[in-house]
């Protein structure tokens, strides 16, 4: 049995959350309280007009954060009781009681508040403060209404006036925290949804739920609650933004990321969904312009297409990434109809994802749809005749008669649209992931 | 009047011991809690476990029976508040705590008889993911006794991390406390009514939680130093746990309380 020596007690016993805010109370630059004088207590502890929140800033080894507190509290500090408090919270300081008496009273006070400094963007709960407090519940209360009350814990200052807009431009990033959560336990910003929880008032990102990666263990998955955050609605994406788009596109390739940074306004989801939603190539240039590989190309000879396209075609079918070459086997057996079809469909709930608008297309290229559906013509480059007195077998097909009788390889790259169409889907879907 | 024919009748035996201890109080006291707080303050332990609608809620914690009775009900409020619990909590919460408030105010105004006695508490509990366990010998007599004190200077001595182990300790201790008062109370009540002898009821009194401290102590003279078997207990142990062991833990004591509770049923049914 190995010999129990007690553990020498540390010298002293220190504090550790009472360090920093000793550092505070040295950095507190008090302006002459210009509030009504701490005999009168408000009735309500919001500010009144005269009141002007004055900041103090905390330092703690992680993250700063500005507190801010009521000036009608000015008179707190951590080493001292003031009378305000005497006054109104008579029972610890009467000598009646022998577990109410003053420093009963300082260790709940200061305890209480350091608990809600460490974490002053979040609402520290009474059940939460008594938790980690020794004393009984009923002095615990007490002493936090009382704070509550006066503003020095749960405190964010009201929207008003020009002297707040002052202050919520110092504390700006400040909201951009509060605004945006952060998960507890990884740090990491939680974009599209979080799980919280009031027992232990965390935020975990979806990760890190997956994880199990509970800070207590006291917790399991069913006492969280997932917190779907809305995105911001994007504004539509402008000209300039699709040029730089389609140039960066040029340029990188199918390299996200450096796409992304050129166009530097946008994530990397919202590019990739405009590039899928772009219609080819047409409208912007001309029929018979060479383009880069993904876009269309217009070409006049048929043959020339044939080649060519063939061309197009096989690097795509022989893509090293097998996705690819799958959509190109699948679009190619399931028909251009079919493939078109879903190609659509997938755009359009693309479009409408997180978006209420409805889809993107440009009014140009409504225009070129609408044309395209309504009256049936031939989709070969170069011959737009009208199919309305063909066969259905062509209208269905989108072919003339003309055309209709070219070889199977023509008939697939003419409709490399789908495939396109699809393949760009399936890439953007892979992408994102 | 009762107390005092009965204290006269252990007076006598019990002056001699009164003589040797200086500061053993015999003579019957109102029943309160052994801490420091006056008699009117007694803190006392809450202890509440609920399982409604799949919501666990467990909790412990020190009351203040002075207190207005109103402060039960805004306490259970803002405690389902603040948890998000089922309404339905507030009223079992509320109950449950004015339930063990109204067990110990039963108590009040009863004698109950403390000897210089010394007991020892022990510890066993889990908080997150600390674990401690401790045995000590507390001294029950001693009404300047501060089990909150005790607690806060046990974790910053041990440097335990979790703010929450200290309240747990407190309210441990706190409860061990009340038993031996209340099991003081029903002694006494006992030896009214089961009228032992004189010698008898000194020796009975108290459920013998009382120590022969001088066996305890090892009889080999140096009536000091405690028997070397049970060094490896008297000391504190601090371990902090993992999650895993934590979720280990709590899957076993959730089996083992669903085995109880079958065990009961069955035994009422059959």
């Amino acid at each position: 049995m190995a010999d129990p020596s007690p553990q020498p007690p540390p010298s002293a016993s220190t504090q550790s959350p009472l360090q920093p805010l000793q550092q505070l109370a040295a950095l507190t630059e008090l302006e002459t309280p210009s509030v009504a004088p701490s005999v009168s207590k408000p009735d309500t502890p919001g500010p009144t007009a005269t009141a002007t929140p004055e900041l103090i800033s905390a330092p703690s080894p992680a993250i700063s954060y500005t507190v801010i507190v009521p000036s009608f509290s000015a008179w707190f500090s951590w080493d001292e009781i003031h009378d305000t408090e005497r006054r109104l919270l008579p029972e610890f300081f009467d000598g009646k009681s022998t577990f109410r008496n003053p420093s009963s009273y300082k260790y709940l006070r200061n305890a209480i508040i350091s608990k809600f400094r460490s974490q002053p963007t979040s609402k520290l709960s009474y059940t939460e403060a008594r938790r980690g407090l020794v004393g009984d519940v009923g002095s615990v209360r007490k002493v936090f209404d009382f704070l509550e009350e006066w503003g020095l814990i749960n405190y964010t200052p009201p929207k008003k006036g020009k002297e707040e807009t002052e202050a919520r431009g110092a504390l700006g990033k400040k909201d951009d925290s509060s605004g945006k959560r952060i998960c507890t336990s990884c740090g990491a910003g939680c974009s599209l949804q979080c799980f919280t929880t009031a027992k232990a008032n965390m935020t975990l990102c979806a990760k890190c739920f997956v994880k199990s990666n509970y800070q207590r263990p006291g917790l399991s998955s069913a006492d969280f609650k997932r917190v779907d955050l809305l995105e911001e609605p994007r504004p539509d994406w402008t000209d300039k933004e699709t040029l730089h788009l389609l140039e960066a596109i040029l340029h990188y390739g199918e390299d996200w990321k450096k796409v992304t940074e050129y166009v530097a306004s946008r994530p990397v989801k919202d590019c990739i969904a405009r590039f899928v939603k772009l219609p080819f190539g047409e409208q912007f240039i001309g029929p018979k312009e060479e383009h880069n590989g993904y876009t269309e190309q217009g070409g006049d000879d048929t043959d020339e297409n044939e080649s060519i396209k063939r061309r197009r075609l096989s690097p795509l079918a022989d893509a090293s990434n097998p996705i690819m070459a799958q959509v190109a086997f699948l679009s190619a057996i399931v028909g251009p109809h079919v493939a078109e079809t879903a190609a659509q469909a997938a755009v359009s709930a693309l479009s409408n994802l997180g978006a209420n608008e409805a889809t993107d297309l440009t009014t140009e290229t409504n225009e070129e749809h609408e044309k395209l559906y309504s009256t049936p013509c031939c989709s070969v480059d170069g011959c737009g005749s009208d199919l309305s007195n063909c066969r259905d077998y062509h209208r269905r097909h989108k072919v003339c008669e003309a055309h209709s009788k070219a070889s199977i390889v023509l008939e697939e790259a003419k409709n490399r649209g789908s495939v396109n169409n699809v393949a760009g889907f399936i890439c953007c879907l892979s992408l994102m992931g | 009047m009762k107390s005092s024919s009965l204290a006269g009748a252990i007076g006598a035996s019990s002056r001699e011991r009164e003589r040797a201890s200086a500061s053993a109080s015999v003579s019957s006291i109102k029943f309160r809690m052994p801490t420091k707080e006056k008699e009117k303050e007694s803190l006392i332990p809450i202890h509440l476990d609920l399982d409604l609608d799949a919501h666990r809620y467990k909790d412990a914690f020190t009351w203040n029976p002075h207190d207005p009775d109103s402060l039960v009900l805004s306490f259970a409020k803002r405690t389902v508040k603040d948890l998000e619990l089922p309404p339905t909590f507030v009223s079992h919460i509320s109950q449950s705590i004015q339930h063990q408030l109204a067990e110990f105010r039963s108590f009040g105004g009863q004698d109950m008889f403390i000897h210089e006695k010394i007991v020892p508490l022990k510890l066993d509990l889990r908080v997150n993911n600390t674990v401690v366990r401790d045995t000590f010998l507390w001294d029950i007599s001693n009404f300047e006794s501060d089990p909150e004190e005790f607690a806060v200077t046990l974790c910053n001595d041990l440097d335990v991390a979790d703010p929450e182990v200290a309240p747990a300790i407190a309210v441990a201790i706190r409860e061990q406390l009340y038993e031996i008062a209340t099991q003081s109370v029903s002694a006494v009540k006992e030896a009214k009514l089961g009228k032992k002898g004189r010698r008898g009821y000194e020796l009975s009194k108290g459920g013998n939680n009382a120590l022969d401290v001088s066996r305890y102590f090892g009889s080999k003279g140096s009536g000091v130093i405690r028997k070397r078997k049970d060094w490896y207990m008297n000391g504190p142990t601090v371990d902090v746990l993992t999650n895993e062991e934590v979720g280990t833990l709590e899957e076993l004591n959730s089996r083992f309380r669903r085995k109880l509770d079958e065990k009961e049923d069955s035994f009422l049914q059959g």
